[in-house]
């Protein structure tokens, strides 16, 4: 899968759980950008993340998140 | 580095120092002037004190002994230096003190009943810090508050620590009303709702040792200055269970040959709500029975 | 030896000349014979649980590192999880729970051979263990390597500014500190020093003060009425907050003043609007533990369950978090509580924030206040849970409050008066920096003899009104 189409999927995904129209997603984006972004959500992000590409994340792979950029990275070894 | 940390660090010890200097000075002047309250009646006992007979203890002290009773039936003046809060570090601080100015024809004791560990009486003896300069009969008691009282005493503050608002209106004349005291007795007028046991929880507590030491200097200090001495256990309205506090009192007494009168398990007090404030307090009423029947065997031991 | 005695302050000189003069390579066993020798005058025995912690904790963490098999290093990190929680569970629980036996078999007419038991809880044994716990999962995880040297890992679970009651740190932060140790720095040192004197002056100041009062009502409680209930209400979690996070700036400055960066443990917490903030700016050592260590794994296993899972993931966390504190049904309704609080804002997460920008009250002043106060009214209810000593207590405490009105209990009135006055400075102090960073600045101001005045004040008040007798920390009992 091209990095392109997955940042095209993952946004949707964002703007539905943060219930933000507009968020545009970077790499570097952090918890700390995106208002409401708290480990209750962010479960709620990777439960629809998972849906969404069809694959399913190790708790391991969850702790070395440290922005989105790794999360696509993820996705991407997984996809 | 070091040398700028240092220079700082002199500058806000200095300007701490002369803050604390000049508010010493300040607290220390008002401390003195106070006419009402706990801290006038310490000075008072301390510095002023000049009745025949004197009681020593803590609240029980305070709030047992009824001035009037004992002037009327033994003919002397009275003053009652009990003071709430504080043990038997305080009381034995006290007697040196005052047994440096006179002899008191009559000194009474009232035993707190307690030689339990525990910090509180300790901590207490802040209310002497303030005469610890010029009293250097009381430093023995107020160093064992810890081994750096007299480091703590460089500060001009320390002294006066928490006691600003006391100070305060202290000096006012409306704090008469508001503290005001008979000859240093206080009466507990409110009669209280008594609550439940009292001592039971507390019957097994390791001995403190120092304040065995402290009584029997006490005793034995009040004993040596010729003044008629006894020590009194005034009465409780439960009769509790920890007689052996009551037995090393009982015995430094005997040792000493001073006598000791124990009103603990005195049936007419026991049970009686009607003569407490709470539990371990007589009130007005109960504070007046009790000292008409010490005045009175006082009378026959004076006699 | 606590943080605000003669004796730590003298402590404490000494560690410093000896460590700074001891060659880099040494440091740390200064800073480790330093922690096992103010952990000892403790109490001795209790090095003993300490060692054997750490000792655990270091075997399996470089057998784990010596493995490949991941289902081997599982087993490794269960096995050192267990053996380290087995002093707390006995010194925590076994009391308690042998205690209750008896209580209950009897009920039966059934005598239990063992006596009742009182345990003297190792102090900051809840500390220590947690540290250890988070290192051996960060191992596991490969968050962290497994240090190669049992000295420094020593070090990381005894380190002195921590131990007795936090912040609780991680290793990844502390380990490299200990292993790369630092010469003495202008910055740190004064910025150290500012800690621990505004920590002081939390501690003595405002807790002690606040505690004698609500002490005083909680003591006595079917004796005091609602307004009293009330005020104590009120005032018990700013003693809290005075209390561990001024013990926690103090802590944080010693390990400054050495040149050891370590975490914030609260954030202004009371400006917070509402409970998923406040939990991010209260304890926070404590909670992003719990998080890492207990609510993410959970919420990860449940995530199928999304909205449902979290909550139930969340009760189960502050629970936990509960039971920690004290094996006692206060703190479990106190963790039940925090449960439900996050869970029902988590469910109306949406609503709320669709009435926000709805009616535009985001940045309403009055908005904020309010939220701010039901956030503490919120946590006030479930402290009130974790200052009585039953249940019964806890209830009584609120119904009075809303049934029985009287007259204030004031006691010596000079403790509400340097109550209120300690709390309205480190509120002031919290709304400045909230809302005006870097502005209104003592302690940092450029003009050197405000600073100066600054740090003389704050002294001088300590020495004036600050409780110098008989003060404990709350968090040494947990």
């Amino acid at each position: 899968m091209e990095r392109a189409t997955v940042i095209e999927q993952l946004t949707p995904v964002f703007r539905k759980i943060f219930n933000a129209p507009e968020l545009e997603i970077t790499d570097e984006m952090t918890a700390n950008d995106v208002e409401g972004w708290d480990s209750l959500s962010h479960m709620l992000l990777i439960a629809d993340v998972e849906t969404a590409f069809s694959i399913k994340f190790k708790l391991k792979e969850l702790n070395k998140m440290r922005n989105v950029g790794d999360m696509i990275e993820i996705i991407l070894s997984k996809a | 580095m070091l040398k700028k940390l240092f220079i700082n660090f002199l500058l806000v010890a200095a300007v701490v120092a002369v803050l604390d200097f000049a508010l010493g000075k300040v607290l220390r002047h008002f401390y003195f002037r106070e006419s009402s309250g706990l801290h006038y009646r310490t000075t008072y006992s301390m510095e002023k004190a000049d009745a025949d007979i004197l009681i020593f203890g803590s609240s029980r002290a305070n709030h047992h002994y009824v001035p009037e009773v004992f002037a009327d039936s033994l003919g002397l003046t009275f003053y009652n230096t009990g003071r709430d809060g504080n043990g038997i570090f305080y009381q034995a601080a006290l007697l040196k003190s005052v047994l440096k100015r006179y002899t008191p024809k009559v000194i009474i004791l009232d035993y707190a009943g307690d030689f339990g560990k525990g910090r509180q009486v300790y901590d207490n003896l802040s209310s002497l810090l303030p005469y610890y300069q010029s009293h250097p009969e009381i430093r023995q008691e107020v160093n064992l508050r810890s081994p750096y009282e007299s480091v703590k005493l460089l500060s001009g503050i320390y002294p006066y620590n928490s006691q600003l608002l006391t100070i305060a209106v202290g000096n006012l004349d409306m704090n008469k009303k508001r503290k005001s005291d008979n000859k240093g007795y206080v009466p507990l007028e409110t009669e209280h709702p008594v609550v439940k046991e009292y001592f039971n929880s507390l019957i097994q507590q390791p001995v403190d040792s120092n304040k065995i030491e402290s009584l029997r200097e006490f005793v034995r200090v009040a004993k040596a200055s010729g003044t008629r001495f006894v020590v009194v256990y005034s009465p409780l309205y439960q009769e509790h269970k920890r007689y052996w506090e009551i037995e090393i009192c009982e015995t430094i007494c005997k040792e000493a040959g001073v006598p000791f009168w124990d009103y603990s398990r005195d049936s007419f007090f026991v049970q009686q709500p009607d003569l407490y404030y709470d539990p371990v307090h007589l009130n007005h009423k109960g504070a007046l029975i009790f000292s008409k029947q010490i005045a009175s065997r006082m009378r026959d031991v004076l006699h | 030896m606590v943080f605000t005695s003669v004796n730590f302050i003298l402590f404490f000189a000494a560690v410093i000349v000896l460590y700074f003069s001891a060659p880099l390579k040494w440091r740390w066993l200064v800073l480790l014979v330093a922690s096992y020798f103010f952990y000892i005058n403790i109490k001795p025995v209790f090095a003993i649980l300490l060692a054997a912690v750490t000792a655990s904790t270091y075997v399996f963490t470089r057998l784990m590192d010596q493995t490949r098999k991941e289902s081997r290093k599982n087993v490794y990190k269960v096995i050192n999880i267990i053996l380290v929680l087995l002093p707390l569970f006995f010194f925590k629980y076994f009391a308690v729970i042998n205690n209750s036996l008896i209580a209950g078999l009897q009920g039966w007419g059934i005598h239990w051979p063992l006596p009742e038991i009182e345990l003297f809880l190792p102090v900051g044994i809840s500390f220590y263990t947690f540290m250890a716990i988070g290192y051996t999962i960060d191992v596991f995880n490969e968050e962290t390597p497994a240090e190669k040297h049992p000295g420094i890992v020593a070090l990381f679970i005894s380190f002195f500014p921590l131990i007795l009651s936090g912040p609780i740190e991680r290793a990844g932060n502390m380990l490299p500190q200990f292993r790369n140790p630092v010469n003495p720095d202008y910055d740190k040192v004064v910025k150290g020093l500012r800690f621990m004197l505004w920590g002081f002056f939390m501690k003595l100041v405002v807790a002690d003060r606040i505690g004698i009062y609500v002490d005083a009502v909680y003591h006595n409680i079917p004796n005091h009425n609602g307004t009293t209930l009330l005020a104590a209400f009120f005032l018990y979690p700013f003693q809290v907050y005075a209390d561990l996070g001024g013990y926690s700036l103090v802590a944080i400055g010693v390990a400054g003043i050495l040149g050891i960066k370590v975490m914030d443990n609260f954030r202004r917490p009371f400006f917070a609007a509402t409970m998923a903030e406040f939990w991010r700016r209260w304890h926070m050592s404590l909670i992003t533990w719990l998080t890492d260590y207990v609510y993410t794994p959970i919420s990860f296993a449940l995530r199928q369950y999304k909205l449902w899972g979290i909550v139930y993931s969340l009760m189960i966390t502050f629970m936990i978090s509960g039971i920690w504190h004290a094996a006692s049904l206060t703190f479990v309704a106190w963790g039940l509580l925090q449960g439900i609080y996050l869970s029902v804002e988590a469910l109306t997460n949406k609503q709320r924030a669709n009435m926000e920008k709805k009616y535009k009250l985001a940045n309403r002043g009055w908005y904020i206040f309010l939220s701010c106060l039901i956030t503490f009214i919120l946590f006030g209810i479930s402290q009130v849970f974790a200052r009585s000593a039953n249940l019964q207590d806890a209830f009584q405490v609120l119904g009075k409050i809303v049934t029985e009105p009287g007259a204030l209990f004031i006691g010596a009135p000079s403790i509400l008066i340097f109550s209120i006055l300690g709390i309205s400075m480190v509120m002031l102090k919290d709304f400045t920096d909230e809302y005006y960073p870097g502005r209104f600045l003592l302690f940092e101001n450029r003009n050197k003899p405000v600073r100066v005045m600054a740090y003389s004040l704050v002294i001088v008040l300590i020495l004036l009104i600050g409780v110098f007798d008989g003060g404990e920390f709350i968090y040494f009992q947990f």
